[in-house]
């Protein structure tokens, strides 16, 4: 009886934007008498910071200081549609609308200054809340100088409006699943390690470190990156070794109806956490930026179950990985995979082979 | 200063952590009524009535809905994509799982609504359910969905999401080793700390507002106008800021049925699901069984992979059909894998229905190839870095639908894990880079695989 340290690796990839794409998103802005910049986007903000990610493109896509920037999405009536917050595309597609609403209300902002300066508008550049000349940086005027001027002495309204949308991509070949064009707005991929201790008396895995790569395109904030990538392994290490509605699937017995009956990793669970963060951009997102939010928690379960294996030597492959499950599959350690010709045959207990009846819709053969 | 690239402080993280912002819950109108629904108790069976009289004349309560109060009250999460509905906003003539909405009440306050509920009489007649997707495949199993135990209507009406590329025998024939092994990843609850909660207010004007906690407000919003057939600018979806999601509120809840209640019984009427409902009713993480056959040489190379994906949705389709289709699409991980026989069904089970959550579809064909990964190089007694640097998805290299990857970083991050728990890797294994592929890591089997990318 003993803990057995062990580590085990993934790679992943996953994509960018609804599956087959099709998912819009709007945006406008509009430049109040001072400067100040309202931004209305249909993104709600699930705790994946949007709010924070579109005022960051806002800000550094108009020039101005991102505390000038008002994000807005707290109805339709004011806001244009965004398909929602999910399939890892607030910050690529929301963000991407968001940055044509900046570039199109910059436009109208440089027309402006350009009559108040006296300079053509392709000459002017907007720098930390400034219009500057371009090679003549004492010529300028102020942002707020230029919304006052648009609003008081031209009678017009500085507003912009952008709209994203990666077309949707049909199946061709129902029978093949081919496509007519890339499903996806763009791919980010992850690689990630796991050390674990097992312990062959109680069967309990404690997940002691995970290392993550990922490549995220473009950090528009380092910070929230991060954040999703540490709260995603959480999350995944909840997927791998304590998370299920049904403790003994496939039955419905025995469902958790609280907290306290239903166990979401803790902070006493806390493995240490390594993060390092590759930016291989996008060639069509905002600045680069990839989407990684939901893939933050896919490389670890994988990570955790051959980490398991190195370190006692079983193959726990129905999730999560519970002390019993550890348990069981120690009990019966020395039977291995069946083997066949050349074939190699783990796991034929839960196979539908093996559970389904003769003549069910459902088959793999296996074996030569 | 750049505002790309800073690490600014989130815009509400403040107001979040003193408690400030305002989610759903915490908007009060007065006049606001409790809503409370009759939920079927039994997983499956057939409705032979249901009475409301004695419920509808009680005192407190302002209005009870059932499904004839719905003008469409069968409307799918993919309608707006052609793709056919099957479930009920309040059940009509059976009920599929335990916990499904049949009726709701909009009373005074909570304990006038909960005895509401209880005065409606309910009469079922239970049927024989299925739990185990691996036997609703079965000449005999119990028939627990009109439309079948399985979805039935992907493109041109098949009932199975099918990839096929390159010669899946001739890949079969040609390897020195197959490792097969089934993989069951768990459905899991999204747990956000703020429940489904929606809040539909009738305006002087007519209209109606929706307090939502929805992750998708136009989505939802055209979910409830659709089942209330009215047009978009009768609502006004407010909401944005979400305590938590995970993709457990994609699925629109609750702002349906208080939408309904507030139209007939003329007040704002609120519905807080409870935390039991929340872990019972409210949509979960899908269960998946997975089976995979991989064809692999000695020296590591992966010539082609077989797949079978039974996907538990539950009692119902909802977002279940997206879910396998993107699970086929990325089904080969980060490899390339130039022959492919994948077979995926959404299968019906009579568990609370299936739907998003983070990593949907993908979450769980990771863990399954994943740990296929390791099994392969325990196997064939290869480094498991190296066989995946080995196989690694390159530029150009194609996806199982055909698409050619344009800028895959597989390569470098598995490069980097290695550095950074100190596995030594040779050094043609450092010297790898995503660019296209030739020489040694161009083999015969990969050729034909290869796409064009555009530069």
């Amino acid at each position: 009886m003993a803990k057995h340290t062990g580590r085990g690796i993934s790679a992943i990839e996953y994509p960018t934007g609804m599956n087959q794409n099709g998912d819009p998103s709007q945006a406008w802005i509009k430049i109040k008498p001072d400067g100040r910049v309202d931004v209305f986007s249909g993104t709600s903000d699930i705790g994946n910071g949007s709010k924070t990610i579109q005022s960051q493109i806002v800000a550094e896509t108009l020039g101005v200081p991102y505390d000038w920037i008002t994000y807005d999405n707290s109805n339709t009536d004011s806001s244009p549609v965004c398909t929602g917050t999910f399939a890892s595309r607030a910050t690529f597609v929301a963000g991407k609308a968001v940055e044509k609403a900046a570039l199109s209300a910059k436009e109208k902002l440089l027309e402006i200054a350009a009559k108040e300066l006296e300079i053509a508008p392709e000459d002017l550049e907007v720098v930390d809340g400034e219009v500057i000349a371009k090679g003549a940086p004492q010529k300028k005027i102020g942002v707020p100088d230029v919304a006052a001027a648009a609003t008081w002495v031209h009678g017009e309204l500085i507003t912009g409006t952008g709209a994203h949308l990666n077309p949707y991509a049909a199946i061709v070949d129902p029978e093949t699943g081919r496509v007519d064009s890339p499903p996806h707005a763009a791919i980010s991929y992850a690689a990630c390690a796991a050390e674990v201790e097992v312990d062959d008396e109680t069967g309990e895995v404690r997940v002691e470190h995970m290392w993550q790569c990922f490549d995220v395109g473009r950090a528009i904030n380092p910070t929230l990156v991060e954040g999703q990538i540490q709260g995603g392994a959480l999350m995944g290490l909840g997927l791998a070794v304590l998370e299920s509605c049904y403790p003994y699937y496939p039955s419905v017995e025995h469902r958790g109806t609280e907290f306290g009956s239903y166990f979401v990793p803790g902070i006493e669970g806390l493995p240490k956490i390594d993060t390092i963060i590759i930016e291989n951009p996008s060639a069509l997102g905002p600045y680069g930026a990839k989407g990684i939010s939901e893939m933050a928690n896919n490389p670890q379960p994988p990570a955790i179950a051959s980490a398991v294996f190195d370190a006692v030597g079983v193959w726990v492959t129905e999730l999560p990985i519970t002390p019993e499950r550890v348990l069981r599959a120690l009990e019966k350690k020395d039977e291995g995979p069946r083997r066949d010709g050349k074939w190699v045959i783990f796991d034929e207990d839960i196979s539908v082979n093996t559970v389904a009846a003769e003549g069910s819709r459902f088959r793999f053969p296996v074996g030569a | 200063m750049k505002a790309v690239g800073a690490r600014l402080p989130r815009y509400d993280g403040v107001a979040h952590v003193t408690g400030k912002s305002v989610f759903v819950d915490d908007v009060r109108i007065p006049g606001t009524l409790c809503v409370k629904a009759l939920r079927s108790p039994l997983h499956h069976a057939g409705i032979v009535s249901l009475d409301t009289s004695k419920a509808e004349k009680m005192p407190g309560v302002h209005a009870v809905v059932t499904h004839k109060d719905v003008p469409l009250n069968v409307y799918g999460h993919l309608s707006a994509l052609g793709i056919p509905a099957d479930e009920p906003l309040l059940a009509e003539d059976d009920v599929r799982w335990l916990g499904q909405p049949i009726a709701a009440v909009a009373a005074e306050d909570e304990d006038t609504a909960l005895a509401a509920v209880e005065a409606i009489k309910l009469d079922l007649e239970e049927r024989p359910a299925v739990f185990d997707m691996r036997i609703a495949g079965d000449p005999d199993a119990p028939q627990i969905h009109h439309w079948g135990n399985w979805y039935p209507h992907f493109e041109a009406e098949m009932d199975v999401r099918q990839i096929r590329k390159g010669d899946i025998d001739a890949a079969f024939d040609a390897a020195d080793v197959i490792v097969s092994g089934v993989y069951r990843p768990a459905a899991i609850e999204q747990a956000p700390l703020e429940t489904q909660t929606g809040l539909a207010v009738p305006e002087a004007d007519g209209r109606i507002t929706v307090y939502s906690c929805t992750q998708a407000l136009y989505f939802s919003m055209g979910v409830v106008a659709a089942h209330l057939q009215v047009p978009l600018n009768r609502l006004k979806f407010v909401g944005g800021t979400v305590g938590g999601g995970f993709g457990g509120k994609v699925d629109t809840a609750a702002e349906a049925i208080c939408a309904l209640l507030a139209l007939k019984g003329g007040r704002p009427c609120k519905w807080r699901w409870t935390r039991e409902e929340e872990f019972l009713c409210s949509s979960t993480r899908a269960a998946w069984h997975i089976e995979i056959a991989d064809a692999v040489t000695k020296d590591g190379w992966i010539l082609g992979r077989k797949t079978l994906t039974l996907h538990d949705a539950g009692a119902y389709a909802r977002f279940s059909p997206y879910g396998v289709t993107k699970h086929s699409f990325h089904h080969t991980g980060a490899y390339s894998i130039p022959n492919l026989h994948f077979d995926g069904y959404v299968v019906f089970t009579n568990r609370s229905p299936t739907s998003a959550m983070r990593g949907y579809g993908v979450t769980s064909v990771s863990f399954a190839t994943e740990v296929h990964m390791s099994r392969i190089a325990k196997e064939l007694g290869i480094d498991p870095f190296e066989i995946r640097l080995k196989n690694a998805n390159r530029i150009a290299d194609t996806s199982p639908n055909g698409i050619a990857y344009t800028d895959p970083s597989t390569v470098p991050t598995i490069q980097a894990i290695a550095e950074a728990i100190g596995h030594e890797l040779p050094a043609e294994y450092r010297a790898m880079t995503p660019d296209p592929r030739e020489g040694d890591l161009l083999p015969e089997h990969l050729a034909a695989q290869v796409g064009e990318v555009d530069h």
